[in-house]
């Protein structure tokens, strides 16, 4: 034993410290770190989920599993291809739908004269802690085709789609409404799909998954941004006043700016998850109608699952664990004057609690 | 809605009260906006007491025309002559699952949080660096890899499977470390210079002034793990392990072949919101500190 | 000292908890080697069924109980809400159901996967199942589980929409041309003359009447991109530009029958499951089924069967085969048929079925001229992808989407060899 008690002491303070973060280094360390190596090898192999991948006679067929991705033409590619553009639409409608939602519902439930702030608050973001599959339920019986959503659109005159049935992409089916046809696909398109299908838009079954995440999400978000908005200091709103600032002049040239980092958190926040998207989709079709509600988690999971080319799902995985590790490094560079680690830790945070 | 922090002065706006025809248009709004979101809920509702014929037809009728408690007989097996849903099954899987996880990630989640926030040992730079990197690892992307590992393991398809890998979570020990970083140390020198050792001090000194943090913790682990579905669609296959998320899903996606039997299905939905819906409402405040945190999952 | 002791305590957690986890791998990790047979009475077998409803999932209970009772084993039904992804999970997890349903499209996945146990060779009457349900269901020339039943396609007419429109027996169609001129008389007031649902197991017996099919018999090559199969859809994209064709959604409808018994559809093309929904659903619609009309090439039909599949790593496979040979006897196969409306696949019941059941003799004659399923690994994919494209065939040329299936086709065809 060292007889120098500082560094003995040194020495049990570093026991002490593996030691409380044992469970979770075991942990991280068994479930997400080993897994991810072992998909890392799979990916490499044409391994049909049947053998074991970790011996000697696995297929091993090297960048074959990605180059089916990006670069051999096939079927493959196409889904991997259409998923994507499924996923865009889906981000660049979802991530604007409820950030503009939440910071109105924010500003609007911030206003200091308002009755029953506190009911309204609850309500708003309720529909956040609800379970995703519970909620699919939900919309699946709300958005039947003689569903409770029709009914409503048929009392102010509107015959409502086949939500969940319908393919049709919207801007195929605005431009049809001008006799525009959606034109046969031709070959040529980026990775393989038409451009036509590039531009199609989201389906109308999309549209439904859409709306439900803005729902669900719009609440947490509206938190967050009612946060930041009672961490303005008062003196600059007053200040503004005493100038003569309008509502309006005030909303641009105070509230806005002051809500700047807020607002690049909540839309990488949105931009993060909202590529994520798989449970809804194993509930509201599986991809169908005409795999416009595909997307790249969930074929991942049919790949390995359905399709038994589990080699195929763990590359599909790590081409979104990239694009996903990218979009959150983007996040903490917008972010970096604020500690590295996201999120507003003020006072505000507190007292929007109350 | 007071807050004793401030002057009641403050709670006058900077801005004097809007017009009145513009207030009554906000309060219309709002309303509106509040009814969008609870509307769901209210049909699921009352949908969950009619007839299958009944909410085909009329499905958006707030009172049941006679309602019935068929769907709630169904669930909790109480039914004669059709077939039952294995409802208690599930709910006694999510129930066991959930307390083992909460459990677990509340005493692993702090213990972790702690020593990288306040003991000085040699790679705790590294370790946070790494919750860090953990934090960004998107469950979805797990899907394939962690059917691998636990298939490796033997645990594919037991209930170890589904507890042991969602014990610890990135997030709760980043919560948690930031919780005890802003801690002041004076009360843990005070107890090293009585004598105490590390973990006298974490156990009887630090945890018991944590109790806001720890309630936090609970109830995000509660909620994340009584609506966890991708780990528990990827560790299990058979249905005596089917979870009330899982078994659900399994439920509600099934071909059309069985009917679509949806006052039976929005009555499960409703019965398993019901535990987080019931939490919600006592500790609303920790969720907003869940979401204020900033890494839920969304 | 209190803290080394501590520190002691907490080292043997954690050396527990790792020796728990890295313990378990003994059990059942990959590669294990095939399972121990058991023997004798007593055994317990898990089925997994993919159910049409209520009626089927009680009839395979029953039929499973009578087994059970008299051979003092237990059997548990279980129901599948997606029995292929279910499956596809059981086998890669080591862990299967005894006996399970097994659909055409996923046959050749499992059985490449070494998934299944090929008891075909047991099975000493195996010649009185079709000559094409059993070469649909052998591997490597090995018959390997057995038809469960059959079905095939016809024309189904909705009697009262045909007598509005002036139509007799008379004008029941049995060419394409006639289906087509009759199609345009029926097509008024809200009515389509014919819907169908969008997807190759129903406009694949166009291609067969043409004289073509997606693949050549021994499903080694692809023959989608065939004068054929270009013929059968330009054929249906007309009548589908004359507004006398329409897809099930279009007619806000989720399947032909359900078009058929609301009265947006005269006719329809469904198989015999089509009985028992419209028994059920609309038991008071009229409907008569008919022979599909023959195309260029002749009558043609397509076939379906789900097999009995018994997993090759059961632990009990002589009283799965066992189990098997009862639940497709030919009294129970008509035990079935009687319940919940399947043909059976046993040609000496089929034979019984039609005399018991003379208006389904549409779909008993179509058994002799039709095409069965394409087994091939990897397929599955190849046809949710056509069944995508031809969602779009009113307004897509149909050249292209037959290309597509071709070069789909030829690549799944080279990654199965």
């Amino acid at each position: 034993m060292p007889a120098d008690p500082r560094l003995r002491r040194r020495l049990r303070e570093g026991a002490w410290g593996w030691l409380f973060t044992a469970p979770m280094v075991l942990v991280l360390g068994l479930f997400l770190v080993l897994p991810i190596a072992m998909a890392l090898w799979v990916s490499l192999l044409h391994w049909e989920g049947q053998s074991n991948p970790f011996d000697g006679t696995a297929d091993f067929v090297g960048l074959d599993n990605y180059r089916r991705l990006f670069t051999v033409d096939g079927l493959d590619r196409t889904l991997f291809a259409t998923s994507l553009r499924n996923t865009l639409y889906y981000v660049a409608l979802t991530v604007p739908l409820q950030t503009v939602l939440a910071l109105t519902l924010a500003l609007a439930v911030n206003q200091r004269l308002l009755r029953c702030r506190g009911t309204l608050r609850t309500v708003f973001y309720f529909p956040s802690v609800t379970s995703s599959i519970a909620v699919s339920t939900v919309f699946l019986f709300l958005f039947q085709g003689s569903g409770a959503v029709n009914r409503m659109l048929g009392w102010a005159g509107v015959k409502g789609p086949n939500w969940f049935a319908d393919p049709r992409g919207l801007v195929w089916l605005v431009l049809g409404w001008f006799g525009v046809d959606q034109p046969a696909p031709a070959a040529g398109g980026p990775l393989g799909l038409a451009w036509s299908e590039w531009f199609a838009g989201p389906s109308v079954a999309m549209c439904t998954l859409i709306l439900m995440a803005v729902w669900t999400t719009s609440g947490t978000f509206m938190l967050i941004f009612l946060a930041a908005l009672q961490d303005i200091p008062r003196e600059l709103e007053e200040a503004a006043a005493l100038d003569g600032a309008g509502r309006r002049q005030l909303l641009r040239h105070v509230t806005l700016p002051a809500l700047r980092p807020v607002l690049f958190l909540v839309l990488t926040l949105g931009l993060i998850s909202t590529w994520q998207v798989f449970d809804q989709v194993y509930v509201m079709g599986k991809g169908a109608p005409g795999n416009t509600t595909l997307t790249p988690a969930y074929l991942s999971y049919s790949s390995g699952f359905d399709n038994a080319d589990y080699g195929q799902g763990a590359a599909i995985a790590f081409v979104l664990l990239g694009l996903v590790l990218l979009l959150t490094a983007a996040q903490r560079w917008l972010l970096r004057e604020r500690d590295g680690a996201p999120g507003p830790r003020s006072k505000g945070a507190r007292r929007a609690t109350r | 809605m007071r807050r004793a922090d401030r002057g009641t002065g403050t709670e006058r706006p900077v801005l004097g009260r809007f017009p009145r025809p513009l207030r009554l248009l906000g309060y219309a709004a709002l309303l509106g906006f509040a009814l969008l979101f609870l509307l769901p809920f209210l049909l699921q509702l009352a949908n969950s007491f009619k007839t299958d014929p009944d909410a085909a037809a009329h499905p958006m009728t707030l009172l049941p025309d006679g309602g019935t408690l068929d769907s709630y007989r169904r669930l909790f097996g109480l039914a004669h002559g059709v077939e039952n849903v294995p409802f208690l099954s599930w709910l006694g899987n999510s129930v066991l699952v959930t307390v083992l996880v909460t459990a677990g990630r509340v005493l692993f989640d702090s213990m972790a949080g702690y020593a990288l926030a306040r003991i000085a040992f040699p790679g705790r730079r590294l370790l946070f660096g790494f919750v860090l990197a953990v934090m960004a690892v998107p469950g979805v992307v797990l899907l394939i890899p962690k059917f691998l590992v636990l298939k490796s393991f033997g645990m594919f398809d037991t209930y170890g499977g589904m507890v042991l890998p969602l014990l610890v979570d990135a997030a709760g020990i980043f919560i948690m470390r930031q919780f005890f970083v802003s801690v002041p140390r004076e009360i843990e020198e005070a107890a090293r210079i009585d004598g105490a050792g590390t973990f006298r001090i974490f156990w009887s000194v630090v945890l018991p002034m944590s109790r806001p943090a720890l309630i936090t913790l609970t109830v995000l682990s509660f909620q994340g793990s009584w609506n966890e579905f991708t780990h528990f669609l990827v560790s299990t296959q058979s249905s005596e392990h089917d979870t009330l998320t899982t078994g659900l899903a399994h439920f509600v996606s099934g071909g059309l072949g069985s009917g679509t039997q949806y006052p039976l299905k929005l009555a499960a939905a409703l019965v398993s919101t019901v535990p987080v819906a019931v939490l919600f409402f006592c500790f609303q405040r920790h969720f907003v500190r869940g979401a204020n945190s900033g890494s839920s999952k969304g | 000292m209190a803290t080394s002791r501590t520190l002691a305590a907490a080292a043997v957690c954690t050396a527990v908890a790792l020796g728990a986890v890295t313990g378990c791998s003994s059990s059942g990790g990959f590669g294990d080697s095939s399972a121990k047979q058991s023997s004798g009475a007593g055994q317990s077998l898990t089925v997994l069924i993919a159910t049409s409803g209520e009626a089927e999932t009680a009839a395979v209970k029953a039929a499973t109980a009578d087994w059970a009772k008299r051979t003092g084993n237990t059997v548990t039904v279980q129901i599948a809400a997606n029995i292929n992804q279910q499956l596809g999970q059981a086998f890669a997890g080591g862990n299967p159901p005894d006996l399970f349903y097994v659909n055409s499209d996923q046959f050749a996945n499992y059985a490449k996967g070494g998934s299944l146990y090929a008891y075909g060779e047991q099975i000493p009457d195996a010649a009185d199942f079709s000559e094409q349900l059993r070469r649909a269901f052998s591997h490597d020339g090995r018959l390997t589980c057995l038809p469960k039943d059959s079905s095939t396609l016809a024309l189904a007419v909705n009697t009262t929409l045909w007598q509005r429109a002036g139509l007799t027996e008379a004008d029941y169609p049995t060419t394409w041309q006639q289906l087509a001129d009759d199609a345009a008389k029926l097509t008024k007031d809200g009515v389509t003359g014919l819907v169908t649902a969008p997807d190759y197991q129903r406009l694949g017996a166009l291609f067969k009447q043409a004289g073509g099919w997606i693949t050549d018999p021994e499903q080694t090559t692809m023959t989608a991109d065939a004068p054929g199969n270009r013929q059968a859809l330009e054929y249906l994209q007309g009548m589908m530009k004359a507004g006398s064709a329409k897809y099930v959604a279009e007619v806000d409808a989720g399947w032909g029958g359900e078009a058929l018994g609301k009265g947006r559809a005269a006719m329809t093309i469904e198989g015999n499951w089509l009985k028992g929904a419209m028994a059920k659903d609309y038991p008071n619609v009229p409907y008569q089924v008919l022979p599909l009309p023959a195309g260029p090439a002749g009558p043609g039909t397509l076939a379906f069967s789900n097999c009995w599949g018994i997993a090759a790593k059961s632990r009990h496979q002589a009283a799965g085969v066992d189990l098997v040979k009862h639940l497709t006897s030919a009294d129970q196969q008509l035990e079935f048929a009687k319940a919940f409306g399947v043909m059976p696949s046993r040609t000496g019941a089929l034979a019984s079925y039609a005399a018991k059941y003379p208006e389904s003799k549409a779909w008993v004659d179509g058994v002799a001229h039709s095409q069965p399923p394409v087994t091939v690994p990897g397929f599955n994919q190849v046809l949710t992808q056509f069944n995508t494209d031809l969602q779009s065939l009113r307004t897509t040329d149909p050249a292209t989407i037959l290309a597509a299936l071709q070069r789909n086709g030829e690549q799944a065809l080279k990654n199965a060899r």
